[in-house]
């Protein structure tokens, strides 16, 4: 469908949709699940004005609760003085964290100014609270049940076109909206422009929003059901053009949403009552999400200090606070708590690699599940190992053999540069194009299968037709899933067998020329200080977790492949970095890979810790016992840390040999803890951590100061794989501090809507956030709900030159969303960073100078 | 300009703005009927908000991105309120000029 060009005043509409949109954050599909802090678009506001702002907005409870904190008192996992040390640091501010200032640019100006008015974030609402009904939450089901049917393919114009389009051809016939609005009101929006924005001009005006209250209505219109609006906004802002599938953009999302308010708002004031929409009592309202944010807003959320046994002195002084405060303050405490015990177990040296070369060395990825592997393989020996982004610095668009769509395996904030493909390793003599025939043969029948499960009445053929074979291996896959999966495994080996494969650059437009793979390699290594000091093996491991029936598969694999398994990243990288010309190249810039070294890919299958050497053909015969070592000692390894992951695992399989069974169980919902418990980002070499037990707590980017001498390394760290650490982190806490709005919910209850998301039930808003199931344990929460630490071993003035031209990372630190700390050993060892740039010697709570040390403004101005 | 040259007369406009925020700035582009753009990811200078080194290696979204439209001043009223609304609230620097193409077709496709 085509469409004339916009006015000046839809133009000004659109800008105003996007500031609006601040309020939810992106939601990807479960494709290729990212994590994201849910509060990313109100980053340029301190942390606790954030949550300030969800809480009158969404109706978050930002902070953890008083029985957390209750729990951490009973156990020492939080002291006293860890909250003297948090008084005495934030008890005087009256805001946390950076003020908002009138006029600042860049900031979510018109939120910021207003908030949500008396009563409800919408106009309808408003009118909801007033008059005692439910209007709103009738347009949220309306417009929940519309946007479901257009996802799932469903609901769709002939002539194309989006949502609005689609819904505006049927909503003339549609008796859902006839009831809610009269056939005086169904004709109203049967009649609306051709254009979303025009419709949405005109429902404004009819609903009487002014221009000046724009954006607060629209930021309200989003946030009642902040799922569906964070896939609008992820299809509009983040997705690539080509994304297959329905798109489901702002403006046709609240083209819709907005035409309902204004039409049931008349109706109600012209008289028309409807059955879904009848005046209720008054104290109903309080189990709505509307009054659940005036509630949140008006102090419900605050932490009450009483639940807690404490001194009566700091009882007083937690009391006396002001409302709002002391929830901050208790957070503090709590986050200070976890940095002590950390930094006093980093006491060791922060410089020195091996002196001996060692057998192998071993890239794993940041993701915190390395850090087990990583320590038990060096204590196998002479095993250096090295954490990096997973996806190996190659942001690329990959696609498997005899896949009909490529994937891009790269972090959500960059866009893929190459186009890397998988290809059969033999020159084809035409076995390669049979085999590519049957894997695809075998490809179409399961998504057939999988269709017809779905379908309205192929579902009821399917059972006729195949529930004979269904039924038995339905039983077969529940009483015995490991042994179900391994002769599934074996039927599609025999039935089409895969022929070996190389991962390669692909012959495109956006083929990588040498000196780009070149520039790529170089890049890669020497931004985790691997420059020198080859090994004969160096292997590059990816990861990912395989598991079954479970619609979060993928916020389980590598959130830096962009929630896809990470070993074709590995095969690609490794297969550069052992192309002769490219170490040519490479030793023209400085980094001379010795002849022998052969690099070596790999993946890390984290529901059984299983590690799998991939390609193995590069490696020569007389080098394979050594490859053999590596495997050996890395099954080892793998044993040891599956033994310490399945100790944290309530239920009966606690035992690591339990992981095949978890991978296989279609009724396991809980395969693995994932990336619960993440607290820190450490950035430094690993002799800070080396033989310390971080307890797979902790996001370990390897980095050498003494080779980044303009700090181009540690920007690159800080200002990429720090900050998806940080969504992961944010989505790991506010999926526990409040798993109501921020959270699924329990995944016994999911069910999938047209493959980009789940909901509770059978309707209502798209979910955002992780499972009930992630982050808690039965009642308890098992994540630890903290904001990121990031410990980076660096020069303060590096540091800071960094920060000073990175305005992500001055949100970021400036305003709380993560702490820092930082060791230069030339100014005196650990310190904390606060806002603006000063730094506090670090002492554990109850000793650390409450005046800072020095600015660091005569450093920066120094090194320009 | 030399009439003889055989060049039309169209607006320029160039925008520089924080990398999230191609994305909207396309849209309204699209939006008012221009056929084209060039966005320049990663561009570096001075501005009041300090100097930008523009060397992200893995972040697309928080460097600087310049983004480069030529249109005809029929359609240039438009992109020009959207992108002014848009800079009352974000960091940017909205440039705006006459330039000349020698195949306005290229610039001017009926919508």
């Amino acid at each position: 469908m085509t469409k004339a060009s916009a006015s000046g005043e839809q133009a000004i509409l659109l800008a105003d949709v996007d500031e609006a949109a601040r309020i939810v954050a992106p939601l990807w599909p479960l494709s290729s699940f990212i994590a994201v802090n849910p509060l990313w678009g109100l980053r340029e506001h301190s942390f606790d004005r954030a949550v300030e702002l969800s809480a009158r907005f969404l109706g978050v409870h930002g902070y953890p609760s008083p029985d957390l904190y209750a729990d951490a008192v009973r156990t020492g996992r939080l002291v006293p003085e860890d909250l003297w040390h948090a008084l005495d640091e934030h008890g005087s501010e009256k805001t946390a964290g950076r003020p908002a200032a009138d006029g600042e640019v860049g900031a979510s100006g018109t939120v910021r100014a207003r908030g949500a008015r008396a009563g409800g974030t919408t106009t309808l609402a408003r009118y909801d609270a007033s008059r005692g009904t439910r209007l709103a939450e009738s347009t949220d089901a309306e417009v929940a049940r519309w946007c479901a049917a257009y996802a799932a393919g469903v609901l769709a114009h002939p002539d194309g076109g989006g949502l609005y389009a689609a819904w505006r051809w049927v909503v003339a016939r549609d008796p859902a909206t006839r009831r809610l609005a009269g056939v005086r009101g169904r004709a109203v929006l049967a009649s609306l422009p051709d254009r979303a924005e025009d419709a949405i001009l005109a429902s404004l005006e009819r609903l009487g929003v002014a221009e000046v209250d724009r954006v607060d209505e629209l930021s309200g219109q989003l946030a009642r059901m902040p799922g569906w609006a964070g896939h609008a906004l992820w299809r509009s802002r983040w997705a690539a053009a080509e994304e297959p599938g329905p798109a489901l953009h702002l403006l046709d999302y609240l083209a819709v949403r907005l035409g309902y308010d204004a039409v049931q708002r008349e109706a109600a004031v012209d008289g028309h009552e409807s059955a879904t929409h009848r005046r209720r009592p008054r104290n109903e309202l309080r189990s709505s999400r509307a009054s659940r944010a005036l509630r949140v807003s008006s102090g419900d959320a605050d932490v009450d200090p009483r639940d807690a046994t404490l001194p009566d002195d700091l009882r007083r002084a937690l009391t006396a606070l002001a409302p709002g405060r002391a929830a901050a303050i208790w957070l503090a405490a709590y986050e200070a708590h976890f940095r002590d015990d950390l930094l006093g177990a980093l006491g060791g040296a922060v410089a020195g690699r091996p002196l001996n070369r060692p057998l192998a060395q071993a890239v794993f990825c940041i993701d915190t599940r390395s850090e087990g592997l990583r320590r038990h393989l060096e204590a196998r020996g002479r095993y250096e190992t090295f954490g990096f982004a997973g996806f190996f610095g190659l942001p690329m668009r990959f696609r498997p053999w005899g896949a009909a769509e490529p994937i891009d395996l790269c972090p959500a904030l960059v866009r893929p540069v190459a186009d890397v493909g998988e290809y059969p390793a033999q020159v084809d003599d035409g076995s390669a194009a049979r085999r590519l025939e049957d894997v695809q043969g075998l490809a179409g029948m399961t998504d057939a299968f999988a269709a017809a499960k779905k379908g309205v009445s192929a579902a009821f053929v399917l059972a006729e037709a195949g529930g004979f074979a269904a039924g038995p291996l339905g039983v077969a896959k529940t009483v015995a899933p490991s042994a179900y999966a391994r002769l599934r495994k074996r039927l599609g080996t025999f039935l089409a067998p895969r022929p070996a494969t190389v991962v390669e650059p692909a012959a495109s437009d956006r083929a990588m020329t040498d000196d780009e793979q070149a520039l790529f390699a170089e890049t890669m290594l020497a931004t985790m200080g691997l420059t020198r000091g080859f090994a004969p093996l160096v292997l590059l491991c990816g990861h990912g977790s395989t598991t079954e029936n479970n619609p979060y598969a993928s916020a389980l694999d590598c959130g830096a492949c962009g929630g896809n398994r990470g070993a074709s990243s590995a095969r690609a990288a490794a297969a550069i970095l052992n192309r002769p010309q490219i170490r040519l190249l490479l030793e023209s810039r400085g980094i001379a890979i010795p002849d022998d070294t052969i690099f070596l890919a790999g993946e890390h299958e984290t529901v059984t810790d299983v590690v799998k050497l991939l390609d193995l053909d590069v490696v020569p015969h007389g080098r394979r016992a050594a490859v053999a070592q590596l495997q050996e000692d890395l099954d080892v390894a793998g044993a040891s840390v599956a033994r310490e992951r399945a100790r944290r695992l309530p239920g009966a399989r606690q035992a690591a040999s339990a992981g095949e069974a978890r991978s296989a169980d279609w009724a396991e919902i809980r395969p693995e803890w994932g990336l619960a418990r993440n607290a820190a980002f450490v950035v430094g070499p690993r002799a800070l951590t080396a033989g310390v037990d971080l307890d797979s707590r902790c996001f370990l980017h390897s980095y050498d100061p003494d080779g980044d001498a303009d700090g181009l390394a540690l920007e690159t760290i800080l200002t990429a794989p720090m900050v998806v650490a940080h969504w992961i982190n944010a989505q790991y806490y506010f999926s526990t501090v409040d798993p109501d709005v921020l959270g699924a919910g329990d995944k016994t209850a999911h069910n999938i809507v047209g493959g980009i998301g789940v909901l509770r039930g059978c309707g209502g808003d798209l979910q955002v956030g992780l499972p009930l199931q992630s982050v808690f344990d039965a009642d308890r929460a098992y994540h630890e709900p903290m904001r990121l630490l990031v410990a980076v071993v660096a020069p303060r003035a590096t540091l800071e030159a960094v920060v000073r031209r990175n305005a992500v990372l001055r949100d970021l630190f400036d305003g709380r969303w993560v702490h820092v700390v930082v060791r230069d050993d030339e100014a005196g060892g650990w310190a904390v960073r606060r806002p603006g740039g000063t730094f506090v010697p670090w002492e554990p709570a109850g000793r650390m100078s409450a005046e800072p040390e020095r600015t660091m403004s005569e450093e920066i101005g120094a090194r320009g | 300009m030399d009439d003889s040259w055989g060049l039309t007369r169209m607006t320029r406009v160039e925008v520089v703005i924080g990398g999230e925020d191609v994305a909207v700035v396309s849209s309204l582009i699209s939006d008012v009927g221009a056929t084209g753009f060039t966005v320049v990811p990663n561009v570096s200078g001075l501005g009041h908000g300090g100097f930008h080194q523009g060397r992200l290696l893995f972040n697309d979204r928080d460097g600087l991105a310049l983004v480069t439209v030529v249109l005809p001043d029929g359609k240039c009223g438009a992109l020009l309120d959207g992108l002014r609304r848009l800079l009352e609230r974000r960091s940017g620097v909205l440039l705006v000029s006459d330039t000349w193409v020698s195949r306005p077709g290229y610039f001017d496709s009926p919508t």
